[in-house]
């Protein structure tokens, strides 16, 4: 098999470090996901593996073949584009058949093959219309179809369902997936969409500023932070610093600050070997939470809080709430299932309790900077949103 | 603003009509020149063709001479000659500015204007100025003989001016600006991922730029080809002041029997209306070949 | 990546040898307006008395002010007439839209000798004597087009929601002309303008067929002075003009933008 291996890969355009020093290996037949917002390098990678760039020190190789400074036609790599990249001037059989007319394939065996990738990508019926004829899930298809008739061991996919509105979008995932089963070839996919990746990856690799930051199975990312920029950039997560008080079997108490002069103490699971006295952070899903008014009956495994309810975000599928305890605000995910709770709907400045299982908590060795303290964090959100609102891909 | 009622918004109708009758007044002006002033003198062009010559003047006698000249092929020759050259400048224009327009459209956004108005300086100068500076550079005892002959490597002055070689030079030179600019504005708009695509698809740079940066510059050539060939074909002035005097271009030709004694008007029409027909078809000729090239719009 | 080096190098050498094979005769020209020789010869000392005799010239200066007479009248008219056409042509729904645009696009497509003889024949249709008149005529005919045009393409870039934020603000019609639209389509109008009044300098052929015997615009002049033989005062000439355009081409660097939009 075929796995691909980037062995201390750089680049930087004029004094800006696009990547800087990535080595992975992406596994052959894997659906791998680069995720980080834009400016994270994560299309420079993508266009080094395609040959677009040379990079400046490391290398890439497929299986044993080492092709970093092959050009882009001598690669068995085939990209889709972000718009596409399909030729105006000609037919969409044209396009499909494009790579193999380079090749000088036999006439027959074109027709052959484009037929069978345009029944892959169910557009037989419309071959001979032109690219600005039809629709943008289309012109999708065309693409992939027009990629994959040259038997590449790897399919690049940069931001494929940016340009596609969001119910399109996912059914296009769900065919993406079925085309990679299909096929069984490595995808190597990009983008900044948090939810693509996780839905659609065998592994994710989070990127930063040039870097992985994390990589791994997607519930693995989610669940099991390393970072606090990953924590923070896959999903919606609250942060509190703390310091390490006990440490006891597999749970760590942390004591936190609640910004009132008052403290509390967290219970949590951890990843590594948290000292005592350590000042960390702890990670905690929103989702993870209960509220309610009415007090918890006490259990060792379960953390509880009391708190201020000071906003409420009806979203449809769950209600969002901001409690406030202390200065820190936390963010509570609230599904409307009401066999759990049999009360009324909670209401603004109403006293509630949070409470949440101790391995709900994930601590993170980092501490969150000064000016990025954590009610900052949980309620503006800025960084979050200022990510969200980037056009996508913009590198 | 268009209400939903399922009858006719009248306000709405009388504020088309009052626009329309406002675009009127305002091109009116417009309307009326063109009319007086190109329209009228193509009439005028067309009645004296009919017409007698006079050695000063003409004669409003019916007479079909001009047309019969025309047909029997006395002026075959005038018109193989500019056809030829201008077929020729526009061969070797295009040959030029592809390549000076890839160029720059493929240089730094910000060079690119630079680069444009380099192109543009020589456009802006005076013709006749530009067609008398190649006299000096090609003239029997001009610059390029001096300096040839200072370097030995002629004995005996060229004889450049006054032959067809010079004719296609100037015009090169004159109307190379024609075709980079189209060039430039198609090649600019060209999406270069395209390229990339072509490239991750297996074609290598030749193959690309054959089957797809060329394809999608064909509106940038055909304008150029146009702006290139048609006034080559009309020119007057290079072939005047660098031309052979003993082979006469069709501008020539049309100029001296207007201005030159004995004058013959109805000759020079004829022969301007000819010249006329040529150039629409030539026009509508390009136009359909360029629907055929597009033809895939519906 | 090697080959795609090859090529733009390939490139920049063919854009070198086109840059010089524009500017080589211009060079020359403006060095030999210092020659001290009275015909096309090599170099025989430097001189300025070419210049000074271009200033003596009562000839040259009588078809330097006839050419700038020209040119002011028909860029200001044909400019005008342009803003005008352009502001009707806006409403896409103009019942003489198509009418109108195939007038203003065929003078472009026909050799310009055609528009000359026309014209030439019109005024002696008309028995109207050839003079300045004629030739304003003629001038103003063949820049039209080109002003509607450039102007035009302005006004098609132009942000419709700017007047509609104008109107939401209060401003009336007329107020929403001339402190929005005309504003927003002044570089599109110096550009006409421009290319009007270097259009009208530059003519050669239309000036020849229309201006009759003691109506000498520069063009006319240069071309007499190069037939009969006497060609030193040229250079000098031709020198100072070439100045002029670079001068006007780096005073309108500024709205450069316009200008290729044409």
């Amino acid at each position: 098999m075929e796995d691909i291996r980037i062995e201390h890969l750089s680049k930087d355009f004029g004094g800006f470090t696009a990547v800087d020093d990535v080595s992975l290996e992406i596994r052959s037949g894997e659906l791998f996901s680069f995720l980080g917002p834009s400016g994270c390098g994560k299309t420079t990678l993508l266009r080094m593996i395609a040959g677009f760039e040379i990079p400046k020190t490391g290398r890439i190789l497929i299986g044993n073949q080492d092709i970093t400074e092959l050009p882009p036609y001598q690669r068995q790599v085939n990209t889709i584009f972000q718009n596409y990249s399909l030729f105006p001037h000609m037919t969409l059989f044209d396009n499909v058949a494009f790579g193999l007319r380079i090749k000088r394939t036999a006439k027959m065996e074109i027709i052959e093959k484009v037929r069978y990738m345009l029944s892959l990508v169910k557009m037989e019926d419309q071959s001979s219309k032109y690219p600005d004829q039809i629709s943008g899930g289309q012109k999708q298809r065309i693409a992939i179809a027009r990629a994959l008739i040259n038997d590449p061991k790897v399919l690049l996919l940069d931001e494929p369902l940016a340009a596609l509105d969001l119910k399109l979008r996912q059914h296009m995932l769900i065919e993406l997936m079925n085309i990679h089963d299909a096929v069984g070839i490595t995808f190597i996919y990009v983008t900044h969409d948090q939810g693509e990746a996780m839905s659609i990856s065998d592994r994710v690799a989070v990127m930063s500023r040039g870097q992985i930051i994390q990589q791994g199975p997607p519930d693995d990312i989610y669940e099991r932070p390393t970072s606090i920029f990953s924590a923070y950039f896959i999903g919606e997560t609250n942060l509190i610093s703390g310091e390490v008080t006990g440490i006891e079997d597999e749970y760590v108490q942390v004591k936190c600050d609640n910004g009132a002069g008052e403290f509390f103490e967290i219970d949590s699971t951890f990843h590594f070997h948290p000292n005592i006295g350590q000042k960390l952070t702890l990670s905690l899903r929103p989702e993870k939470i209960a509220v309610s008014r009415f007090k918890p009956r006490h259990q060792d495994d379960i953390n509880i809080l009391r708190g201020v309810i000071e906003d409420i975000l009806y979203l449809g599928s769950h209600t969002q709430y901001i409690v406030r305890v202390g200065k820190l605000k936390f963010r509570v995910f609230s599904q409307h299932k009401r066999v759990y709770f049999d009360e009324k709907a909670l209401d603004w400045e109403e006293s509630v309790w949070l409470f949440w299982h101790d391995t709900d908590t994930w601590l993170i060795a980092e501490e969150v900077d000064e000016n990025g303290r954590n009610q900052d964090f949980s309620t503006e959100a800025p960084y979050h949103r200022a990510l969200k609102r980037s056009s996508p891909g913009s590198e | 603003m268009n209400k939903q009622h399922g009858y006719l918004n009248l306000s709405e109708q009388k504020q088309q009509k009052k626009l329309n009758l406002q675009s009127w007044i305002l091109t009116a002006p417009a309307m009326l020149w063109l009319t007086f002033f190109f329209l009228v003198p193509y009439l005028i062009v067309i009645i004296y063709s009919f017409l007698t010559p006079d050695i000063y003047d003409i004669r409003f006698e019916f007479s079909l001479e001009s047309y019969r000249q025309i047909f029997s092929g006395t002026y075959l020759r005038p018109f193989l000659i500019s056809f030829r050259m201008a077929f020729l400048t526009t061969i070797l224009c295009l040959l030029l500015a592809y390549p000076v327009a890839y160029f720059i459209a493929r240089s730094k956004e910000k060079t690119r204007n630079t680069l444009l108005v380099f192109i543009i300086i020589p456009f802006w100068t005076n013709l006749i100025i530009r067609i008398f500076s190649w006299r000096i550079f090609l003239a029997t005892n001009g610059v390029l003989n001096d300096i040839l002959m200072q370097f030995g490597l002629i004995s005996a002055p060229l004889q450049i001016m006054r032959t067809d070689l010079a004719v296609g030079l100037v015009m090169v030179y004159v109307y190379l600006p024609y075709m980079i600019l189209p060039l430039y504005s198609v090649i600019e708009k060209i999406d270069f991922t395209l390229l990339n695509a072509a490239m991750d698809l297996g074609a290598n740079e030749v193959k690309a730029f054959f089957r797809v940066t060329l394809p999608l510059s064909v509106t940038g050539i055909f304008a150029g080809s146009i702006l290139v060939f048609i006034p080559a074909l009309g020119a007057y002035l290079i072939t005047q002041l660098v031309g052979n005097q003993k082979s006469l271009y069709i501008g020539q030709v049309i100029t001296y029997k207007i201005k030159n004694i004995p004058r013959n008007w109805p000759m020079a029409s004829a022969l301007s209306l000819t010249l006329l027909l040529i150039v629409t078809l030539l026009l509508v000729g390009a136009y359909l070949l360029w629907l055929h090239n597009k033809k895939r719009k519906f | 990546m090697r080959a795609a080096k090859l090529y733009k190098s390939m490139n920049l050498s063919i854009f070198t040898l086109v840059m010089i094979f524009l500017y080589i005769p211009i060079l020359i020209l403006i060095i030999f307006s210092f020659n001290d020789a009275k015909i096309i010869v090599g170099w025989r000392g430097f001189t300025l008395k070419y210049y000074a005799q271009l200033f003596q010239n009562e000839t040259i200066k009588q078809a330097f002010w006839n050419t700038m007479l020209i040119a002011g009248l028909s860029t200001l008219i044909s400019t005008a007439i342009g803003i005008l056409t352009a502001l009707g042509l806006e409403n896409k729904s103009f019942s003489g839209r198509r009418g109108l645009m195939a007038l203003i696009y065929t003078p472009l497509v026909i050799p310009d000798i055609l528009m000359g003889v026309s014209l030439a024949l019109l005024f002696n249709f008309t028995r109207v004597n050839t003079g300045m008149i004629t030739v304003l005529i003629a001038h103003i005919t063949f820049c039209i087009s080109y002003t509607i045009i450039v102007v035009q393409s302005r006004l098609e870039g132009f942000d419709y929601s700017l007047v509609e934020a104008a109107m939401d603000l209060g401003a009336k019609p007329s107020a929403i002309f001339w402190k929005i639209k005309f504003p927003l389509m002044m570089p599109g109008i110096i550009a006409a303008a421009l290319l009007a009044f270097t259009l009208s300098i530059d003519d050669f052929i239309i000036t020849f067929f229309t201006s009759g015997r003691g109506f000498d615009t520069l063009p006319i002049y240069v071309e007499g002075t190069i037939r009969r033989g006497t060609i030193t005062t040229i250079n000098s000439l031709s020198t100072l003009m070439i100045g002029a355009t670079l001068l006007l081409v780096v005073l309108t660097k500024r709205i450069r933008g316009s200008l290729f939009n044409l």
